[in-house]
């Protein structure tokens, strides 16, 4: 929000990303810092991880481990072929999950370089831009046709998109296509929606609370309870981004392999009830 | 340990379901509204550049509205195969 002349608003929020510098034709900016330090935290955990992986994990190692094993458990029981996409899903959901706690740190999105009467901050949360929300949503789109695409063969997977009966082709292929298209958009509206939201959120709180703190010392802590609030909705947000991801890729399995999927679930289905009935057996 | 490994597939299987269908929950409002604008914004797109409105925008927001109504049926259909 721009500043009156003469007056310096306590709010600060650009629905843009701000430009930090360019290099030729690449403008660098304050989000691109956000999502470039999100995927240095991700380095270092996965060097510290597979520097000495020990049996009996030790307590760095099980903080890592835990998300990777929570989310392998869910992938692993969406299809039969979780195995081709389970990296993605879990890269996804920690990608999102540590950029937008990253957002929460003290010093980002209040340390920054002046630029006349507004300060440009240094680090802004990568998911509180379009650029960023679009990019994961676009490469988890691609994913989830390339899945489409190899089981079904490209004429088939079009003729998916055309429909059946042929006639109603001129009809369908454009339902067909927004109703893809709606996924990808709103992959990306609803986790930049949230995000930026949540960087409004706390900007609006911090300021009406810096306004009375001299009065009522204890409104300090009322940006913390939304600090809280923002570190769940964070965790939130990256899990539905990610399940989503995983959804549409197992529909795409399930839709193209016809009753392959059925018939893997029968399979198990019968194995975890032979498998019961041993054990009742065993403990009999 | 076998019968372990059983049990917990099944827990596995019904915390995908679950979660699955958590998530079509968040998805199915937004990709309902989206549907519209993509239909409507194409038709505008479309009338812009060939100086035909308002058909192409009646008939983007009309294919939208239908677009809308196929997600439903199409989650709907998913959801009760599974």
């Amino acid at each position: 929000m721009p500043a009156q002349a003469g007056e310096e608003s306590l709010i600060h929020v650009a629905i843009k990303a701000e430009t930090l510098f360019t290099i030729g034709p690449l403008q660098f900016t304050n989000s691109m810092v956000g999502a470039l330090l999100a995927s240095a935290i991700l380095l270092v955990m996965a060097w510290v991880f597979v520097r000495h992986p020990a049996l009996v994990p030790s307590r760095v190692q099980s903080l890592i481990e835990l998300p990777i094993e929570w989310m392998s458990g869910i992938v692993a029981g969406s299809s039969s072929r979780w195995r081709g996409y389970v990296a993605l899903v879990i890269g996804l959901f920690m990608m999102i999950l540590v950029a937008n706690w990253l957002g929460l740190l003290p010093g980002v999105g209040t340390i920054g370089v002046r630029h006349g009467e507004e300060i440009v901050p240094f680090v802004r949360a990568a998911g509180a831009d379009l650029n960023f929300t679009l990019g994961l949503a676009i490469v988890a789109f691609l994913v989830f046709v390339w899945w489409g695409v190899r089981i079904h063969g490209p004429i088939g997977y079009l003729k998916e998109l055309v429909g059946e009966p042929r006639y109603m082709a001129p009809l369908m292929f454009p339902i067909h296509l927004i109703s893809e298209l709606s996924r990808l958009v709103s992959l990306s509206m609803r986790l930049f929606g949230n995000v930026f939201a949540g960087e409004v959120l706390l900007a609006t709180m911090l300021a009406l609370t810096t306004a009375v703190v001299f009065v009522l010392p204890l409104a300090f802590f009322v940006p913390a309870v939304f600090l809280g609030l923002e570190l769940l909705f964070g965790a939130v947000q990256a899990l539905v981004f990610a399940l989503l991801a995983m959804t549409y890729i197992s529909m795409a399995i399930a839709e193209q392999s016809g009753g392959h999927d059925e018939e893997h679930a029968d399979h198990d289905e019968h194995t975890t009830t032979s498998d019961i009935a041993t054990s009742q057996t065993a403990s009999a | 340990m076998k019968p372990e490994r059983g049990v917990e597939n099944d827990a596995q299987d019904s915390d995908a379901n679950a979660s699955g269908s958590i998530g079509i929950a968040f998805d199915l409002g937004v990709r309902l509204g989206i549907s519209v604008i993509l239909g409507l914004g194409g038709g505008l797109l479309l009338d812009g550049w060939l100086h035909t409105s308002p058909i192409f925008t009646l008939a983007g927001m009309v294919l939208g509205i239908a677009a809308a109504m196929y997600t439903i049926w199409d989650v709907a259909r998913n959801a009760m195969r599974r």
